[in-house]
């Protein structure tokens, strides 16, 4: 499977997805009015690599920030990800930034993926 | 709205208000009014702490310096209104979620601060409600916009004072209304809103409508402007749909006269003239022919003089180019009881819309229970009047929806609102006003119309006491007229000028006003007579003249084949009895308890020294088999019975739609009969094993089962005559004891009373008895088809032949030639008289006889029917009946041997002879098909000679071709020059008695007869 690399830009975030090298990372800001372009890529993708996933999948996201539209569209990556076995969501966040780490909390509730909570 | 819902929308308000800057007074003070509306008082505090809390409405004083560098929406906030609109979304309907969006951008648009980030997540909010894009800007547009040229949509109305729309895609209509007030139709859920831009006082339903506010505009509703000009619902919802053609169509009525069968004027010089798209109603006091006109208008009664006609077309006259084009909803109930609401409707539109596919059929159906507001009901059975399930209104409502459903050009519909709460009649005229919009021709009978209701028809028609129209017009103007009429103060005024209502009985009391006697009380006479005031209508109205439309008008029914009206017919009985669990257990059950009980109590220790039960000795296998009998032809007779009673309204409008009557028929035949074949089989299986009955169970289910299928036949067939159930019930009996005494079991076909006997023959009455035709198909089947008799049959009757001849008849024979012999010379007439029967006897018996070894040569016809007996041949024919002894008592000991021979050989080869009559030969049975216990084995009867022995072995006689009667349980008869066995012979004749039955049904024969019957009886009384 080919693996999917968008680089961040001024309003999307860096999106890298690569089977074999089990790497599944979204990284940076999200701001843009309609990010849907971007995030449509990395469902499509997911989407292909749902029907033969990897035994875990550790699915890391990074974000210094992100505004609602994107809130909405990482529901519908996650959507994907709660029927994979082995998939797990690694919620990155800066130690002191408490509103991402929260908000990841109330992510976390929404859904049914096991969450792990890594500050850096 | 739920408090759960509440407190998230709640949440929502508060964070969309937080973005930038944080909450205003404004917006805090709207998010009250919106709560104090929602809520009561002591709750409106305990929502705004939750408000205050969220949106920090309290810190944000402190905060709002160090904010301002914060351009961005917070992430946590971003995920709190993620969540809450999930909430949102699992439990508002789709309706309710467009309102709460419009609530959202109201509460935006009351301080017009709309920064990015408050956008956005309004936005979001949008688009986690799945709200089209194109459909938000719409809804944003209208909501926040405050001049009418900025909100440029074809789905906004504006009606103001202006002439014409400002901007290009608006509607517009002209009101008069200080300022705007502007509509907004939501098309994907159907639902209107309506704001106002101006300084006046509109109000939406009663109540004032504040400018700029958006308020929703729901089924019925009205905005009144303050010089008392009213804006209607469906008037608004006319011109938004404007695109609907309107279909050509024109309806003249002019009745000059209409009388009932007994004489009496019902209708008089009644002129409609209408157009499409009109709601009409009819008013007036009971009895004064409403129904009747309906009836006439719609064509199910034909006006003495006078004439009805749709484009053209004679309603009366030319049925064939208005098929379908009339929608009549009468006042009776048309619904199947053991049915749910979405089956009744289903298999209604499955009959009258045969161009549809399933799915379409499907969509129309929960298209129009949605629109009568029964989705939520559809899956409840109807029930009875008495066992409800559904309640009064809803039953109505049901009944409107099977016509409404196919939408027909003109639509008559009898009281439909009689019985239902104020809200649901109110419904029901919303929705016919809204089909008058679409075109549709609208008639209805109304009682006592709420003021709403009454203003909502384009046109009224009062008829008065004796079939006189007196008003016909505008309905409000109605008022003023006979207010003017009467001379009354105040007589300009239609409606209050307060409120706007009017009062519909205030007609009334004017055309039935009494004239008052001396002490003040009212006396009987009016004091406008209905004459008087049809005076006062005739110089004062015309109708208008209408357009005669040519074209055929559209029809809105499809009927289908008659083959799949009998598949739609017949599934939706079998339906209907399936879940009809009470009926169904009874009568699956009904047969098998039978059948144990009788055969429970019949068999018995019959072994002869009484130690075990032997079916041989079984003395009451007669009786079991025509208790057999008379429980296939009740069982047909009690389910069939009252099959068409119950229909019969239903029947009455499937008529009115041409459906096909043998459509009909066959549904109900196949049921029944499936009913009765497993109700024969159960009856016949479980008797049979019970009595040891063996190898007779298809034989004897095919001879139940046919006599079930006539007795289902003659139960349509009262049940198509008769209009109660209990006259039917109480004809059971009288169709059913005949059946019995003229089985030939209970009383000797030979004993019967003169009139109607015939000796040696079955009565030509006891052949109208299937009862008789079954049972001698049952046991001369048993008789002749047991495992046991079987081979022996063809011998045992020659023997048997052979021994009525060698012991009777020879000696019979001899002695009538003695007679003639010693009377050769007859003296007196009577004894010259028994000379010619006995000569007539003689020749007869001889005339077929194979064995003629020593007969005369001389031509018998000679000799019996002239003057050709002599001495000589006397003597000859003496010595031949000797001789003719002889043969027959040889003929029966070759057969006696044979059979013996016969038995022996099988018991060599291992049968058991003795256990085989057991098991399969039953002697009673035996005993009544040969007749055994006849006391004379040879009898005279109007100068033949009849055998009364044995009648299981003897040999059909017919006298012509078609001649098929012979004696009771003769084992083959003549059909058409051919013989069969009487086992198929008397299935056949079942059959036919069946189909000529149902062609009777089919014809209703019967209930034509009962219908001059009961004419007669009314013309006697006068």
């Amino acid at each position: 499977m080919q693996p999917l690399q968008l680089p961040a830009t001024d309003l999307t975030p860096a999106i890298h997805f690569d089977k074999e090298k089990e790497i599944f990372l979204i990284e940076g800001r999200s701001v843009a009015d309609n990010p849907e372009p971007t995030f449509e890529q990395a469902l499509n993708w997911l989407q292909e690599y749902s029907k033969s996933p990897n035994s875990t999948t550790k699915f890391c996201l990074k974000f210094e920030y992100y505004n609602p539209a994107t809130a909405r569209l990482l529901l519908n990556l996650f959507k994907v990800l709660e029927n994979m076995k082995g998939a797990k969501i690694i919620w990155q966040f800066l130690e002191d930034d408490e509103d991402m780490e929260e908000s990841g909390q109330e992510l976390a509730e929404l859904v049914t993926i096991p969450f792990d909570f890594q500050p850096y | 709205m739920s408090e759960e819902i509440l407190k998230a929308l709640t949440q929502l308000l508060a964070i969309v208000t937080k973005q930038d800057g944080g909450v205003s007074d404004n917006e805090r003070q709207f998010v009250i009014n919106f709560f104090q509306q929602e809520l009561e008082k002591s709750a409106v505090a305990e929502y705004l702490k939750l408000y205050d809390t969220i949106s920090g409405y309290n810190l944000q004083r402190v905060e709002h310096e160090d904010d301002t560098s914060n351009k961005l929406t917070s992430v946590k906030d971003s995920i709190k209104t993620l969540a809450i609109c999930k909430k949102i979304n699992k439990t508002l309907t789709q309706k309710q979620k467009v309102v709460v969006l419009i609530k959202i951008l109201e509460l935006v648009g009351s301080d017009k601060n709309f920064t990015p980030q408050r956008m956005e997540i309004v936005n979001t909010v949008s688009t986690v409600f799945n709200i089209e894009q194109g459909e938000y800007k719409l809804i944003e547009s209208f909501v926040l916009a405050d001049q009418i040229s900025k909100i440029n949509y074809p789905d906004i109305l504006i009606a103001d004072d202006a002439p014409g729309a400002l901007a290009s895609l608006q509607k517009h209509i002209h009101a008069h209304v200080e300022g705007h007030l502007v509509f907004m139709r939501v098309s994907s859920v159907g639902m209107y809103f309506v704001k106002y831009l101006g300084e006046g006082t509109n109000n939406l339903n009663g109540f004032i409508m504040k400018p700029h506010r958006v308020y929703l505009f729901s089924h019925g509703s009205t905005v009144k402007t303050p010089d008392g000009g009213a804006l209607y619902y469906s008037d608004l919802i006319a011109d938004f749909n404007e695109e609907i053609q309107t279909t050509k169509l024109s309806f003249i009525a002019s009745i000059d006269e209409f009388r009932f069968d007994n004489g009496v004027v019902g209708i008089r010089d009644v002129k409609i003239a209408e157009g499409p798209g009109k709601l009409i109603g009819i008013m007036g006091s009971s009895g004064a022919g409403k129904t009747t006109l309906l009836n006439i208008m719609a064509g199910l009664e034909k006006p003495g003089k006078g004439k009805v006609k749709i484009n053209g077309f004679d309603v009366h006259k030319d049925k064939a180019s208005l098929e379908g084009v009339i929608g009549y909803v009468s006042q009776d109930d048309l619904l199947i009881e053991e049915l749910t609401v979405y089956q009744n409707l289903y298999y209604n539109a499955r009959l009258c819309l045969a161009h549809l596919t399933e799915i379409e059929i499907d969509f129309r159906v929960l298209k129009v229970l949605e629109d009568l507001g029964l989705e939520q009901r559809k899956d409840l059975k109807v029930g009875s009047v008495l066992d409800k399930t559904i309640s009064g209104g809803q039953r109505k409502r049901l009944n409107i929806a099977l016509e409404l459903i196919r939408q027909p050009a003109i639509l008559f519909l009898d009281e439909p609102t009689s019985g239902l709460s104020s809200r649901d009649s109110e419904n029901v005229i919303d929705l016919l006003k809204e089909l008058s919009l679409k075109g549709k021709l609208i008639f209805l009978v109304i009682h006592q119309p709420s003021s709403d209701i009454y203003k909502m028809f384009d046109k009224m028609i009062l008829m008065d006491t004796g079939g006189y129209p007196i008003y016909y017009g505008n309905p409000v103007a109605a008022v003023t007229y006979f207010k003017k009429a009467t001379n009354q103060v105040d007589s300009s005024r239609g409606q209050c000028e307060v409120c706007g209502n009017v009062n519909p009985e205030q007609i009334f009391n004017i055309i039935e006003a009494k004239v008052v006697d001396e002490y003040g009380q009212p006396t009987f006479k009016r004091k406008v007579t209905p004459t008087q005031w049809h005076e006062m209508y005739r110089s004062g109205f015309k109708a208008s003249r209408i357009e005669d439309e040519k074209e055929v008008p559209p029809r809105s029914l499809h009927i289908p084949s008659r083959l799949v009206q009998t598949l739609i017919f017949t599934s939706r009985d079998f339906l209907a009895k399936i879940s009809n669990k009470p009926y169904l257990l009874i009568n699956m059950l009904e047969a098998p308890v039978l059948a144990f009980l009788l055969a429970f109590i019949i068999r018995y220790k019959s072994a002869p020294d009484g130690s075990a039960y032997i079916f041989r000795y079984n003395e009451n296998l007669p009786a079991f088999l025509l208790m057999s009998i008379i429980v296939a032809l009740f069982m047909g007779l009690t389910v069939s019975a009252e099959e068409i009673i119950r229909d019969r309204r239903i029947l009455k409008r499937e008529s009115f739609l041409n459906l096909s009557w043998n459509s009909y028929l066959l549904s109900k035949v196949s049921i029944l009969f499936l009913l009765s074949a497993i109700q024969t089989f159960t009856f016949i299986a479980v008797g049979n094993l019970i009595l040891e009955i063996q190898g007779m169970t298809l034989a004897f289910w095919l001879v139940l089962f046919t006599t079930s299928c006539f007795a289902n036949v003659i139960g349509l067939n009262i049940s198509s005559a008769f209009n109660s159930a209990v006259t039917v019930y109480v004809l059971i009996p009288l169709l059913l004891i005949p059946q019995m005494i003229l089985s030939g079991v209970l009383f000797d076909f030979d004993k019967l009373n003169d009139l109607l006997g015939t000796k040696g023959k079955v009565p030509v009455v006891a052949d109208l008895m299937t009862s008789r035709w079954a049972y001698e198909a049952m046991a001369v089947y048993q008789f002749k088809n047991n495992e046991f008799q079987k081979p022996y049959f063809e011998y045992e009757r020659e023997e048997a032949d052979a021994d009525f001849k060698s012991a009777y008849l020879a000696d019979e024979l001899k002695k009538r030639n003695q007679f003639l012999l010693d009377q050769l010379n007859p003296s007196n007439d009577s004894i010259q008289k028994l000379v010619r029967v006995n000569k007539q006897i003689l020749y007869k018996e001889l005339k077929n006889e194979k064995f003629t070894i020593g007969l005369p040569p001389n031509d018998l016809k000679e000799v019996f029917v002239k003057n050709g007996y002599t001495e000589r041949i006397g003597n000859e024919l003496d010595r031949y009946f000797d001789a003719y002894k002889k043969h027959y008592q040889k003929s029966y000991n070759r057969n006696a041997e044979l059979i013996e021979k016969k038995m022996a050989f099988y018991e060599t080869n291992g049968f058991d002879i003795q256990g085989e009559k057991n098991s399969y030969f039953n002697e009673s049975l035996s005993d009544l098909v040969r007749n055994i216990n006849t006391k004379e084995r040879i009898m005279e009867y109007k100068g033949n000679l009849i055998q009364m022995i044995n009648p299981v072995f003897q040999s059909p006689k017919p006298r012509h071709i078609v001649d098929y009667r012979a004696s009771f349980f003769i084992a083959e008869k003549n059909l058409i020059g051919t013989t069969i066995s009487t086992y198929s012979f008397n299935l056949l004749v079942i059959w036919t008695l069946t189909i000529f039955f149902y062609i009777t049904l089919y014809f209703e024969w019967l209930r034509k007869f009962v219908g001059l019957f009961s004419n007669f009886s009314v013309s006697i009384k006068k």
